[in-house]
This record gives C-alpha cells, sequence and structure tokens, in this order.
C-alpha cells in the first residue's frame, strides 16, 4: 500500500505526458512492480538505487517496448528481461487455474521457495513443517506432484507443447 | 525423488561437475528421464507464473482499495486529474 500510494504517482504522471491512459499507467506500474520485486528477492538490486527512481526506470522501459519507440536502445539484458513478463498462454491459463484447484497447498508451498525466495527454514515455519529437513521432502514431494500433473494435464491439451 | 533433485541440481547448475557428467551420460541414454527434466523445467516456469498471478492480485486489490475507498479520495483525485485532460 505504501509503495503504491508513493510510486503510482510518478509513473502515472510519466505515462499520462506521453499520452497514456490511467489504465495503461496501472498496467505499466502493476507490471514494473513485479520485476523489482523479482529482482528484491533475488538480491540482485544495488542497494543505492532509490525505489522510485528504479520502477520509474522499469515503467519507462515497459512504456518504450509497448509502442517500439527507440527500441534499439534498449539494452540486451534489459529486454531479455522485460520479453519474461510475456503473458502465459492461454493453455498456461488453463493449467495454472486447474492447479490453483486441484493442489493449491503444493503451489503455495514451491511459489514460497521458487518465487519469493524464502529459505527452507522460514518455508517450514510458514507452512508448519518441523524444521528444513522435512519442509525440502515436501517440496520435492510437491514437485514431483505437480511435474505429474502438468504431464497428464498437457497430454491432453496438446497444443501447450509450444 | 532423487531424480527430482538431480534434474532440479541439474536445471540449476548446482551439481559437482563429477555428477553432472553422469547426469549427461544417463540423460543420452534414457528418453524417460530426458522427458522428466522437460516438464519439470515446465514446473518451474509455472510457479513462476504462479508466483506472478498472485502479486499481481495482491497489487490489484490495492489499487481497488485506493481507487475505492472514501479514505483515499484525495489520493485517486489527483491521479485521475493527471489523465483528464
Amino acid at each position: 500500500m505504501e509503495l503504491y500510494k508513493t510510486s503510482f504517482p510518478v509513473i502515472a504522471k510519466y505515462i499520462s505526458r506521453r499520452g497514456g491512459s490511467f489504465d495503461e499507467a496501472k498496467d505499466i506500474f502493476q507490471d514494473a512492480v513485479v520485476l523489482y520485486y523479482e529482482k528484491l528477492v533475488e538480491n540482485k538490486l544495488n542497494l543505492q538505487v532509490n525505489e522510485q527512481a528504479y520502477l520509474l526506470g522499469i515503467a519507462r522501459h515497459l512504456w518504450i517496448r509497448k509502442y517500439n519507440l527507440n527500441s534499439r536502445n534498449i539494452d540486451i539484458d534489459e529486454a531479455g528481461q522485460l520479453t519474461e513478463q510475456e503473458e502465459p498462454l492461454p493453455l498456461t491459463h488453463k493449467l495454472l487455474d486447474f492447479l490453483e484447484n486441484a493442489g493449491q497447498k503444493c503451489m503455495d508451498l514451491l511459489k514460497a521457495f521458487y518465487y519469493d525466495k524464502l529459505n527452507m527454514g522460514e518455508v517450514a515455519q510458514q507452512f508448519g513443517y518441523s524444521g528444513e529437513r522435512s519442509a525440502t521432502v515436501q517440496k520435492y514431494k510437491c514437485l514431483e506432484k505437480v511435474r505429474d500433473t502438468v504431464k497428464q494435464k498437457a497430454l491432453t491439451y496438446e497444443d501447450f507443447l509450444e | 525423488m532423487n531424480e527430482i533433485k538431480q534434474i532440479e541440481d541439474h536445471l540449476f547448475n548446482q551439481a559437482d561437475p563429477q555428477d553432472t557428467v553422469l547426469f549427461e551420460a544417463k540423460l543420452i541414454l534414457d528418453s524417460g528421464l530426458q522427458e522428466n527434466v522437460t516438464w519439470q523445467q515446465k514446473t518451474y516456469t509455472l510457479v513462476k507464473q504462479y508466483g506472478r498471478k498472485k502479486l499481481k492480485a495482491e497489487l490489484e486489490a490495492v489499487h481497488q482499495q485506493l481507487f475505492a475507498l472514501k479514505e483515499h479520495r484525495s489520493f485517486a483525485q489527483k491521479i485521475r486529474a493527471l489523465f483528464s485532460r
């Protein structure tokens, strides 16, 4: 909430000056926060960078990319980052919905470790396991379970294999 | 479970060099293992997309609060004014 209150105005101002709409500002801001969060949990951020300036930097790249202006100036690293931001394919959506319903606990556990980058001790605490070891065992069990589901479902949704 | 871990170490480059050689040899010989590597890769991608989906849902909830609740009215008006020209 704080981050939204302090940083959304900065990005909204930038996007409005370039002729973007409120909804475009919202989408770009939210995508920028996602990328910022991912860098943050991976400890890849230079601590001297100020949060707002960083978000504005990402937002600018996203805006430029959206309109394909000046695209030669985006460096490869940044461009690579942004391609990952591509929306999941429709069939991936289907699979995500399925996994959310059928195996939410596993998905949340896997998310905590692989996406939020919590360490095993933190995962164990958050999910009520007795220790790192049992949380690790559970993590691999979940990974296997989800992998098998993906495999099974993918065979029924043929197009999933890109 | 051992295989799952080996695949993970392989995909994340966490295996030591000796194990890497062994694993790569197995990969050539075992097409079932190759398939599992592919599915596991997909699984990590899905977990990432799941994480993004959840994070975006949280952001959207904050957005809705800021632009719908009375207590944030002046903030919302200030932002909307930027787009009214």
